[in-house]
């Protein structure tokens, strides 16, 4: 059997001294390595089609994983984009039929501050940045590779850091959101390659009212742009770390986290850790139009007590645990909401009305104990399955845990390592991928598991440090199981 | 902000709410109540002592702000510049600890914290007496959960008494009546 590598063995050891035309090169360094014949093959072969991004938060870079070889298809380090300490950190993937031929994502980063693994002693102060950036994958030609398509940061003149989903269902193929909770802002652009501000909101406490201001935030008249490029309009100079929401910080932050998509209606929601809750906004005016109240024991929405123009101010009269992250699952008919540090469950609120105000808590997973905490939340294409990653601080692992959504029951559980992260699945829905980071310096790696069987079926080295993965999805449809309705 | 320092017998758990004031924001002091004097700080030299040891038997405005939030530094310039000649004794303490996972663990915490405190007071230019005050907020013990603050700054005027007469949290516009040592509800009756 004649493999690529062969191929290409051959192919020098024949021509030597000759000038390869352009074809043979192509085909001999194509993207997709034929690993028949290696001892290995009959292992990964059924992962076929299947591309995972991996973005390395203490490595500053990212790379595409061939899960069926495996091997490393093209990696970028975001130095080469001009930041200093660069911190990759969470990612999502726009469908592509042919993953091996190529794909856009974005990828956003943060400055180095996050004290669990650096420090924020007055040194660190300027290291790193916030970034967003789209970033383009092609295996097309001989050598494949990754680059910056747009740094939508300076684009829009608007930097933030933590979590970016990809519209979908009315949705699809219009929008992208990225959100911070150094800034508490959340963007709206498009999706070209020269994005377009459709969107910004921004979010802040009043402690002394007891009340939560949600508002539109508009770009400057004559430039176009934001003025919230780098650390403008940072609260903190870190993002909060899980436990941290019960730590002094800014009185106004509030941690907004991350925006996730409705399936099939008109809606996204804004997570926001620090107060339990999440915005519910319609997606065709981009008014927030429910903020609902995660927490066991809470009302299901807390209570709009003014509009003005393009704010809305919402009453907190108590909050009784953070959440961290919230999304729905791959069918819209049911969000669900990671509480946790005070409480650790899920909540389950039924989300099939188009308003929101409609949706009440009809359940919650339960059973965690005090020191596992519900965070990252991972679907599957036909909603059989939910999986969550369930972290918890040293000396305990954490683990994967695999939800019924008929009775909201953990049905498996599995300690893949320390300190988990997030989870994803392959395009046919039959695996889980989930990365593990070691707390930043020890044991880590990927993890795939059969959804069904609850076995692990294959574990790789990572020493990158990943906060987040994703499976590039096969159409827009299956993007509904990726970054976009949960994160 | 770093984590608490993780000690032998941390079990990693997280408090229940009921431990930590019943929530995430508690109403904390009120005024009225007895402001606890055996506050641990540490002085920019590192030296460890109690708010007892500079604030007992007189009246206080005791600031505790974060490093790692620019609103929180950014206001202690303020407030000295408005409580300059009042007959007022005036500290500020930062409730947090810098992390230290790549400068030798928890034993570096106390000493990184103050190091960074000592910038901050040059780098601000301000004269007003600064310690540490660590927290940690995984127990109903730690400075927060105990007091009862979750926004910085946050500012509280204590009389001589070592009772509590105002609580102030956040950035402000200061205002002339804001130190008065008699509290409201005082005047009132």
């Amino acid at each position: 059997m004649i493999n690529r590598r062969n191929y290409l063995r051959g192919s020098l050891a024949a021509g030597a001294g000759l000038v390869m035309g352009g074809g043979v090169a192509g085909k001999a360094l194509s993207a997709v390595h034929d690993a028949t014949g290696e001892g290995t093959y009959e292992l990964f072969k059924k992962f076929k089609g299947n591309v995972l991004l991996l973005p390395g938060k203490y490595s500053g870079t990212v790379s595409a994983l061939d899960l069926s070889v495996p091997e490393t298809l093209a990696w970028y380090n975001y130095g080469r984009a001009g930041v200093d300490l660069p911190i990759p950190h969470h990612i999502a993937a726009m469908p592509s039929a042919d993953p091996y031929k190529g794909f856009d994502f974005y990828q956003t980063m943060q400055p180095p501050g996050a004290p669990y693994v650096n420090e924020n002693s007055p040194e660190w102060r300027d290291r790193g940045d916030f970034k967003m950036y789209k970033m383009r994958y092609d295996g097309s030609g001989t050598q494949n590779s990754i680059s910056v398509v747009n740094d939508i940061s300076a684009t829009t003149g608007m930097a933030l850091g933590v979590h970016v989903s990809i519209g979908v269902g009315p949705n699809a193929e219009k929008y992208v959101a990225f959100a911070d909770g150094q800034k508490d802002m959340v963007l709206i652009t498009t999706i070209d390659d020269d994005p377009k501000i459709v969107k910004a909101f921004r979010a802040d406490y009043d402690p002394n009212a007891r009340e939560l201001t949600i508002q539109h935030i508009f770009p400057d008249a004559s430039t176009g742009r934001f003025d919230y490029e780098g650390r403008k309009g940072m609260k903190t100079s870190h993002e909060a770390m899980l436990g941290e929401e019960l730590m002094p910080a800014d009185p106004t932050a509030v941690f907004v986290d991350a925006w996730t998509w409705h399936p099939k209606l008109p809606l996204g929601a804004i997570l926001i850790r620090r107060h339990g809750c999440c915005v519910i906004v319609n997606t065709e005016t981009w008014e927030p139009l429910a903020l609902l109240s995660t927490a066991k024991g809470a009302p299901d929405h807390f209570e709009l007590v003014r509009q003005q123009g393009t704010s809305w101010t919402y009453s907190i009269p108590s909050v009784l645990t953070p959440l961290h992250e919230a999304g729905f699952i791959t069918s819209g008919e049911f969000f669900l909401a990671c509480n946790n540090v005070l409480q650790n469950n899920i909540a389950v609120y039924r989300s099939e009305d188009p308003d929101p105000m409609k949706w009440k808590k009809e359940a919650f997973v339960e059973g965690f104990g005090d020191k596992y905490l519900p965070l990252h939340m991972g679907n599957v294409p036909d909603s059989r399955w939910v999986f969550f990653t369930i972290w918890a601080r040293k000396p305990n692992n954490g683990f994967i845990c695999k939800v019924d959504p008929k009775t909201w029951k953990v049905v498996a559980q599995w300690d893949t390592g320390p300190d988990p992260h997030t989870c994803d699945c392959t395009t046919d829905g039959k695996y889980i991928t989930t990365v593990y980071s070691g707390n930043q310096s020890g044991q880590s790696g990927l993890v795939v598991i059969d959804a069904d069987t609850d076995e692990i079926v294959a574990r790789l080295p990572s020493p990158a440090g990943h906060h987040d993965h994703v499976v590039v999805p096969e159409s827009w449809e299956g993007l509904k199981a990726s970054r976009s309705t949960s994160v | 902000m770093a984590l608490p320092v993780y000690a032998a017998g941390d079990d990693g758990s997280f408090p229940a709410a009921e431990e930590v004031g019943g929530e995430v924001f508690p109403a904390g002091l009120q005024p009225g109540d007895e402001f606890p004097m055996d506050v641990q700080l540490f002085d920019l030299e590192g030296k460890e002592l109690t708010l007892g040891d500079i604030a007992s038997g007189k009246p206080t405005l005791l600031t505790f702000f974060i490093s790692a939030a620019p609103a929180s530094v950014a206001e202690l310039s303020n407030i000295e510049k408005f409580a300059a000649g009042k007959d007022l004794n005036i500290v500020f303490a930062n409730s947090d600890s810098v992390g230290t996972a790549l400068l030798g663990g928890p034993e570096a915490q106390i000493p990184e914290t103050v190091r960074t405190v000592n910038i901050i007071k040059a780098e601000e230019k301000l004269d007003t007496p600064m310690y540490v005050a660590p927290n940690n907020v995984f127990t109903p013990e730690g400075l927060s959960n105990r007091l009862g603050f979750r926004g910085l700054p946050t500012s509280y005027l204590i009389d001589a008494e070592g009772k509590v007469v105002r609580t102030f949290v956040g950035q402000r516009d200061w205002m002339d009546g804001d130190l008065e040592l008699i509290s409201a509800a005082q005047q009132g009756n």
